[in-house]
């Protein structure tokens, strides 16, 4: 069973290759049943596997195939070969699941685009690539996956490539990766050279045994790789590109920048966990990050206007709770939250889509106001997703795997009562902008029109994931509420050499009460001021907006917290401007001066040729002069 | 004498051609594409006995030797070798040259028996430098395959052609004669310690002298290496070659001749004077990172579609620069692997880039935009491409920077962390260029024939190259692999190899 | 005279015999083709007296002329480039009117010259023959006597040279003054074992560098050059690049051994100076040159910079570096003058770049020619000009000659520029406005003699070795 695995990225592949060469002739519903089918295949497939994991075991809860030997250079051997263990499994079914039914949805969603099988085609290219990232065995092919969601991306951002706007943010998002996918690469090459394999098994297994806890080689490693996964995962420094990703069609963001490629970040220091725990310096930078992220990008969040930047916003936020869950060694609840993300995530931006959908792309939270009653089954699956990302408590996952992150960011070994704080004040955060969404957009007076209703094949997805949004919490319980700690148990295999340092100390179940129940005033404070705010008196905030002071910080605000103009001013417009000046090349100029040199020469010389048999005489007897003065007086 | 043959065909394939072009302009065409299709079955069966099942003999130094006297009193002697660097670079121009004739069938109507017949001596010139073991012979092949570029870019070129063909050929013969004058000197070194005069390269290795002899003498070899690589700051006749030439001959030049280049630092600079260029090798790290980051940024800079891709065979080749000083096998391997990748890549930009310019007759991407509509597998040939030239991980040209970076990594951390950044400036460009020419608005309205029958071929060719080197590259990896552990031992520190013995 | 000594100078006396025929035979019947013929013929008969006369070299003929293998091989030289103006000289003349049979017997007379300073030992065979050369040329430079042009040139010349020659004269005198005698071997022993007045000795030296400099036309006596050799018709232009420097550079080479490479520093110096300026001045003066004649002519006083780098930097390899070099020098720019000759039309000579527009398309064979004979003067391989430009570079090398070496390199690049100009013009689109000159009937003859003087420059390009093997045994004695 377990030698299917290869057919999970495989499909997808097939399916994009299909479209890409035969897209034109099938049709739309031939596209479609590529195109969403090869995904489906690919979800029963990893369902079965799970079911085989879940069952019976693979030794040492991993499997890995190997289909050839990529190259060979002295020791360094990487294998394209695909590695199975829980880790990579969770993260293969949200892959293949939650893409199913977005490709689903977006069987509906695009069906007027007339490049319906492009569309299918990058998008299950997409999903090929990250199987690549999340399967591959070594770093190097997992490399290929990062690389190729990173494509992926850029080509769906820029989908709609005629708008000069999507282009610029379709370039802006591969580059900002680049970036850190730069330091990433400058990491491996480290890796290689210091530890002679990119294997992630043998390579933590090395790293235990060469480097010291708190070593530099650690420490830089750890950082470099960090610094790949800030650049995907949308984190500080390099979170600017994600909100203007928003510029792809919904399913893309639902899919790309919401529930699968931007978590890879997270994906990759859980991979290579090891190496952090050894360099707590690094697991310490990753909590900060992960903290100083969710409270920029939650503040950023409420200045939004376009539902979907709302979304972007939330999605940054939330990917630093799984970056400070990550720094302070909380692995296995990084992944859950990854995986309620998933799911909540996905379903808001589809139910956005929806929206969008039916009032004629419209995107602006202002225009909207009403629609719940319009578009009912759209605003009860918005609402269990929103009710998921405030974390509203006991009845949405997103509540169970918050929660998880935010105890243990106060009680882990790494944790720091700052971390929880930041965490906490994030949590107040979310609920506050993430209801006011909900209360501008599907509350209050109708303002524009709905044009037509989505179909099943988009309701179908919304209700599957809201399905999942609410039960999937359920599979990880605090521990004061019964020991249901599944989705810890299945992922403990992976973080097995981390059992000695992040070990889950156990406090009192008073504290850990005391702790959720602070969150949950905050959540739900949040919730109310939401409600005061934007529903029941938004008076307030119209009397506040007559200040000069208070209109500079919401553009500061809605600017993201003015980082595109610092990069602006600091990179981009320098590199523009040198590239501009020294468009002639300034080297040519140095040869063409030469060449003018010559030229000059040429034109002075010139003037010795007269024609004059005296002045050639006169030559002969300077020539003469000179000859004889050397020779006589030398 | 195979290797004999293999240069003579396209010489007397090319005068063939160039006879039967002035009246039947198609049969020239199928000639050239017939001389050069029998050399690379030659190549290929020859080639494909020593490299049978990818195993290779490590006895032998070269697969197929050919010697022959020549000009005895000077010591010079027609002296050709192969071995699994040359056989890739065979391969690779006999690869390109059937390429460049196909690009060149519907590009070239105006005298194109003389375009086939310098077409096929340009070929037979580029395959007597990958073959030649007499370095009086190499120079020969050097200077040889200039001149009919030299026509290729002057007659069949675009506007300004007259100026680049002048820059091409001047940049490279005034270097080339300082490695004519290197070359002198190490023969008269060699014979002031020897007595006998030879220009034979398998006796001319290991010539001992004086350091700053060794030095000087390599310096010659290496000036003219790096500016026909080219390499910063050497680079300026580049742009204007690739941008004037007509389509094959951009291909062949970005494709082969510039392979030319590293081949030469390969063969000739680093194995003659080990010692000297090690030493040697900060400045020319120093330069090959400049040329990485200064050529992307040039790129980015360019409005015209060849003048982009040219800049950024300068920045791919400062990964060359870069690898070969490195000195270990990661990097040699990656310098290889670089050689032909970027020779499939850039060919194929240069080629696509041509057959757009057959449509549209502007290459400035201010006249272009949103081509994609109009001609979607132009622009997935474009992405294709872009994306090889970024260093998309799939692809061979991944496989050759990141051996290239690993290897650097190991000489030099900080000029590998400059060079990475290249990578960010390949990004930018090559976006730069998807955008310029196939995304945003139409707003031209230009409606053009997508790819046909024969350029959907061509396309093809390079991409399942592409592809194959990208995802198993092991049989060029193998098949050089004696060369560059030879290269490695011989410019390690003397102190390590004693150590290791 | 015995018989060796006869036999010896049989070469010399069949060419003087041959121009007393020709000029017989223009009392007679006036033709340019019987003329041609005589003249061949007697070249010819010198050249095949030249084995005869080998096999009883070396021969001392009176103190005056010595005929040894370099002369041998230098006097073959001569007449066939004599033999070679001739025939490109029929086909010039012939579509133009006047007389053309003292054509034949000044070229006979003025290689008889040049055959005496190849085979001469001694300063009065010295001058004798530079004057038959040179007063010959007066003639030749101003043959064709309608055109002010030519005119013009033949008094330049006739001015300067005469100007120059009594320089020579003057050093000669000078030297046999101090030394009391005139002969070459005589003097330089002398010389080296002092006990004369060196500051006289030394200028009289310089003085005579002064009439061989200007033969040579090297910086700062080349500026007749340039105006000489656009006024006078192109089969003179190409004899006066060719025969007359050949000659004198024969001259030096015998110097030169029998010095045998004890100069002092100063001389070099100066002399390196030199090289350089006329390879600077030459290519630089040639750049934008838009007549070919100017360019052909400036790009002569490079080249013979470029020999006199081959001199200077001595060694083992300069003699026959010289020599290669000279041989090449002499074939190519015989071919690009002779090109001129076949190109030109009935009114006047196609001398700018225009004229050759579109030639590529217009007459592929002569044009492939001349963009042969441009990229043997540039040194790319294929050509005789590469492997005399490689001998040059490794007599450079062999002793070390850095500074001229690198002058050498550079200039390459500045002469590539203009010869490249002139092969672009000749495939550039044909100009609109009508080139009056370029005549569209072919000279048989003289197309004959490129196509053969092409090939020999690709067969000595491609197969040096049995020429070295040749210059060595002449030059060497080996």
């Amino acid at each position: 069973m377990l030698d299917l695995l290869w057919l999970i990225p495989a499909l997808p592949l097939a399916g994009f290759l299909v479209l890409l060469f035969a897209g034109e002739k099938l049709g739309k519903s031939g596209v479609a049943w590529v195109g969403a089918g090869s995904v489906g295949i690919s979800a029963l497939i990893a369902g079965l596997l799970k079911w085989t994991f879940l069952t019976s075991p693979p030794e040492g809860h991993h499997f890995t195939q190997a289909l050839w030997t990529w190259l060979d250079v002295g020791a360094f051997k990487p294998e394209i070969a695909l590695y199975l263990d829980p880790l990579s499994l969770v993260m293969t079914l949200v892959v293949t699941g939650v893409g199913f039914l977005i490709h689903l949805y977006s069987v509906g969603y695009m069906h007027d685009d007339e490049d319906y099988s492009r569309f299918f085609a990058c998008m299950n290219l997409f999903v090929f690539a990250m199987l690549i990232l999340v399967l591959a065995d070594n770093l190097l092919l997992l490399y290929v996956g990062w690389e190729g969601v990173g494509l992926c991306s850029y080509l769906l951002i820029g989908f709609w490539y005629k708008d000069p706007a999507n282009c610029k943010a379709a370039q802006k998002a591969f580059i900002v990766t680049r970036v850190g996918d730069t330091a990433m690469a400058l990491g491996f090459f480290l890796l290689v050279t210091q530890l002679g394999t990119l294997q992630v098994q043998d390579l933590l297994e090395r790293a235990a045994t060469r480097w010291e806890p708190g070593s530099g080689m650690a420490l830089a490693t750890a950082l470099l790789l960090l610094g790949g996964a800030v650049g995907k995962s949308g984190q500080l420094p390099l979170q600017t590109w994600l909100p203007d990703a928003m510029a792809g069609p919904t399913p893309v963001s639902a899919l790309i920048h919401a529930a699968t490629m931007v978590t890879a970040g997270v994906y990759l220091i859980a991979r290579t966990y090891v190496i952090y725990t050894l360099a707590p310096a690094a697991m310490a930078a990753v909590a900060v990050v992960g903290a100083l992220t969710l409270l920029i990008a939650g503040l950023a969040a409420f200045a939004q206007s376009d539902i979907k930047r709302v979304l972007a916003y939330s999605t940054i936020s939330q990917i630093g709770y799984m970056f400070l869950a990550l720094g302070v060694g909380a692995w296995s609840a990084a992944m859950f939250h990854f995986m309620t993300h998933a799911f909540f995530k996905a379903l808001l931006f589809l139910a956005a889509g929806s929206v969008i959908y039916a009032l004629h792309h419209e995107q602006n939270i202002f225009k909207m106001g009403g629609i719940r009653k319009q578009l009912p089954l759209t605003y009860r699956t918005f609402l269990i997703g929103a009710s998921s990302l405030a974390a509203i408590p006991f009845i949405t996952s997103g509540f169970y795997s918050k929660d998880a992150i935010l105890y243990q960011a106060f009680t882990s070994e790494h944790g720091h009562f700052l971390l929880w704080l930041a965490g906490a004040l994030g949590a107040l955060m979310t609920s506050a902008y993430t209801f006011r969404m909900v209360f501008i957009a599907f509350f209050g007076e109708p303002k524009t029109h709905v044009h037509h209703k989505p179909g099943w094949v988009m309701n179908f997805p919304l209700l599957a994931l809201a399905f999942l949004s609410t039960v999937g919490g359920f599979i990880e319980l605090p521990h004061f509420m019964g020991h249901a700690q599944f989705f810890a148990d299945f992922m403990a295999p992976s973080f097995a050499h981390a059992a000695g340092h992040a070990a889950e100390a156990h406090h009192g179940a008073g504290l850990e009460i005391g702790l959720m129940v602070v969150a949950m005033a905050l959540g739900l404070g949040g919730i109310a001021a939401a409600y005061v705010l934007f529903l029941a008196k938004p008076e307030i905030i119209e009397e506040k907006m007559k200040s000069e002071g208070n209109r500079k910080l919401h553009a500061f605000l809605f600017s993201g917290l003015g980082f595109d103009k610092l990069y602006d001013t600091l990179f981009v417009n320098p590199y523009c401007w040198i590239a501009r000046v020294n468009k002639r090349d300034i080297v040519d100029l140095g040869y063409s001066f030469l060449a003018a040199v010559g030229m000059l020469v040429h034109f002075l010389l010139g003037l010795t040729v007269t024609g004059r048999v005296r002045w050639y005489a006169a030559g002969i007897a300077a020539g003469c002069l000179i000859l004889m003065s050397v020779m006589v007086f030398t | 004498m195979i290797l004999v043959w293999l240069i003579l065909i396209p010489l007397v394939g090319g005068v063939v051609a160039g006879f039967v072009g002035s009246r039947n302009v198609s049969a020239c065409r199928w000639i050239s594409l017939v001389a050069l299709a029998l050399d690379a079955a030659l190549a290929i069966g020859m080639i494909s006995q020593h490299l049978g099942g990818f195993q290779y003999e490590s006895s032998k130094v070269w697969f197929e030797e050919f010697r022959a006297s020549w000009i005895p009193v000077l010591g010079i002697s027609v002296h050709l070798g192969l071995d699994g660097l040359s056989s890739l670079m065979v391969l690779l121009t006999l690869f390109l040259g059937i390429i460049g004739v196909g690009a060149s069938w519907s590009e070239i109507q105006e005298r194109a028996g003389f375009f086939h017949f310098n077409f096929l001596w340009i070929i037979a010139g580029v395959l007597g430098v990958f073959l030649a073991l007499d370095l009086f012979l190499f120079f020969f092949f050097w200077e040889i395959m200039l001149v009919p570029m030299y026509f290729l870019i002057g007659i069949w070129g675009h506007e300004n052609r007259q100026y680049a063909a002048v820059k091409f050929f001047i940049f490279t013969q005034a270097s080339g004669l300082l490695m004519l004058l290197s070359i002198l000197a190490l023969v008269f070194v060699h014979r002031a310690g020897t007595g006998t005069l030879t220009f034979d390269y398998s006796e001319l290795l290991g010539t001992q002298m004086l350091p700053a002899v060794a030095t000087w003498i390599m310096l010659g070899f290496f000036i003219a290496f790096t500016v026909k690589l080219p390499a910063f700051p050497f680079h300026p006749w580049l742009p204007d070659a690739h941008t004037e030439a007509p389509t094959a001959g951009s291909i062949v030049l970005a494709g082969i001749l510039l392979k030319t280049g590293a081949y030469g630092l390969l063969r000739f600079t680093v194995p003659l004077f080990p010692e000297a260029a090690r030493s040697f090798a900060p400045v020319a790290m120093t330069l090959g990172v400049i040329g990485i980051i200064y050529a992307a940024l040039m790129a980015f800079s360019q409005s015209d579609l060849k003048r982009l891709v040219a800049y950024t065979s300068v920045s791919h080749m400062g990964f060359v620069l870069l690898g070969i000083y490195s000195f270990n096998e990661f990097a040699l391997q990656g310098v290889v692997m670089q050689m032909i990748c970027h020779g499939l890549s850039a060919g194929a930009q240069f080629m696509l880039v041509g057959a757009l310019y057959e449509r549209i007759h502007t290459r400035d991407m201010g006249k272009m935009g949103g081509l994609w509509t109009t001609a979607p597998a132009f622009g997935v040939a474009g992405m294709f491409f872009a994306m090889a030239s970024l260093g998309l991980p799939g692809l061979g040209n991944f496989i050759a920077e990141f051996l290239i970076l690993v290897g650097s990594f190991q000489a030099s951390v900080p000029a590998t962390t400059i060079a990475a950044l290249g990578l960010v400036g390949a990004t930018v460009y090559s976006l730069w260029f998807m955008r310029g020419a196939f995304f945003g608005p139409n707003e031209r309205g230009w409606t053009i024939v997508d790819l046909n029958a024969r350029e959907l071929v061509l396309i093809a060719a390079f991409v399942i190259g592409l592809v194959w080197l990208g995802v198993y590259p092991q049989p060029v990896l193998n098949a050089v692999a004696p060369v560059v552990q030879s290269l490695e031992k011989m410019t390690q520190p003397v102190t390590a190899a004693l150590l290791r013995s | 005279m015995t018989e060796a000594q006869f036999v010896a100078l049989s070469p010399l006396i069949l060419v003087g015999l041959a121009a007393l025929v020709v000029m017989l035979a223009a009392s007679f019947k006036r033709s340019n083709g019987l003329a041609l013929g005589l003249t061949l013929a007697g070249f010819a008969a010198s050249l095949v007296s030249l084995a005869w006369a080998a096999k009883v070299a070396p021969v001392q003929v009176t103190p005056l002329i010595l005929i040894d293998r370099l002369a041998l091989f230098y006097l073959g030289l001569v007449f066939l480039t004599g033999a070679a103006v001739a025939l490109l000289g029929h086909g010039y003349f012939e579509k133009r009117a006047g007389y053309r049979d003292e054509f034949y017997m000044l070229l006979l007379m003025a290689t008889l010259g040049a055959g005496v300073l190849v085979a001469t030992t001694h300063f009065a065979a010295l001058f004798i023959g530079l004057e038959l050369l040179t007063i010959s040329l007066y003639a030749l430079v101003g043959y064709t006597r309608t055109e002010p042009r030519s005119l013009e040139a033949g008094l330049k010349y006739l001015v300067l040279a005469t100007v120059s020659t009594s320089f020579l004269l003057f050093g000669v005198a000078l030297l046999y003054a101090e030394l009391g005698t005139m002969e070459f071997g005589k003097m330089v022993d002398l010389i080296r074992q002092g006990g004369h007045r060196e500051t006289l000795v030394n200028g009289a030296i310089a003085l005579v560098g002064i009439g061989i400099g200007f033969k040579l036309a090297l910086v700062p006596l080349h500026m007749w050059t340039p105006d000489v050799y656009e006024g006078a018709p192109a089969p003179v232009t190409a004899f006066v690049a060719t025969v007359s420097k050949g000659a004198m550079t024969a001259v030096l080479l015998r110097l030169y051994l029998l010095v045998g490479g004890a100069i002092p520093d100063s001389v070099m110096t100066l002399l390196s100076v030199i090289a350089i300026l006329s390879m600077f001045v030459g290519n630089l003066l040639a750049l934008l040159q838009d007549n070919v004649k100017r360019i052909l002519a400036y790009s002569s006083i490079a080249h013979l910079g470029y020999l006199l780098v081959a001199f200077i930097a001595g060694g083992n390899f300069a003699p026959e570096a010289v020599t290669y070099y000279l041989i090449a020098y002499m074939a190519t720019s015989l071919g690009t003058f002779g090109m001129v000759s076949v190109i030109s039309g009935r009114e006047r000579e196609a001398e700018e770049l225009r004229d050759y527009a579109g030639l590529f398309w217009r007459r592929p064979f002569e044009a492939g020619v001349f963009a042969a004979m441009l990229m043997s003067l540039a040194g790319i391989p294929l050509t005789a000009g590469f492997i005399g430009k490689f001998y040059l570079l490794a007599a450079g090398v062999d002793m070390g000659a850095w500074v001229l070496l690198g002058s050498v390199v550079i200039n390459s690049a500045l002469g590539l520029f203009y010869y490249l100009r002139i092969v672009a013009s000749m495939y550039a689109a044909e100009t609109s406005a009508k080139p009056g000159a370029a005549a569209r009937e072919v000279a048989l003859l003289g197309s004959a003699t490129l196509a053969a003087l092409a090939l020999c420059l690709i067969w000595l390009g491609v197969f040096p070795a049995g020429l070295i093997t040749l210059i060595r045994s002449a030059v060497l004695g080996v």
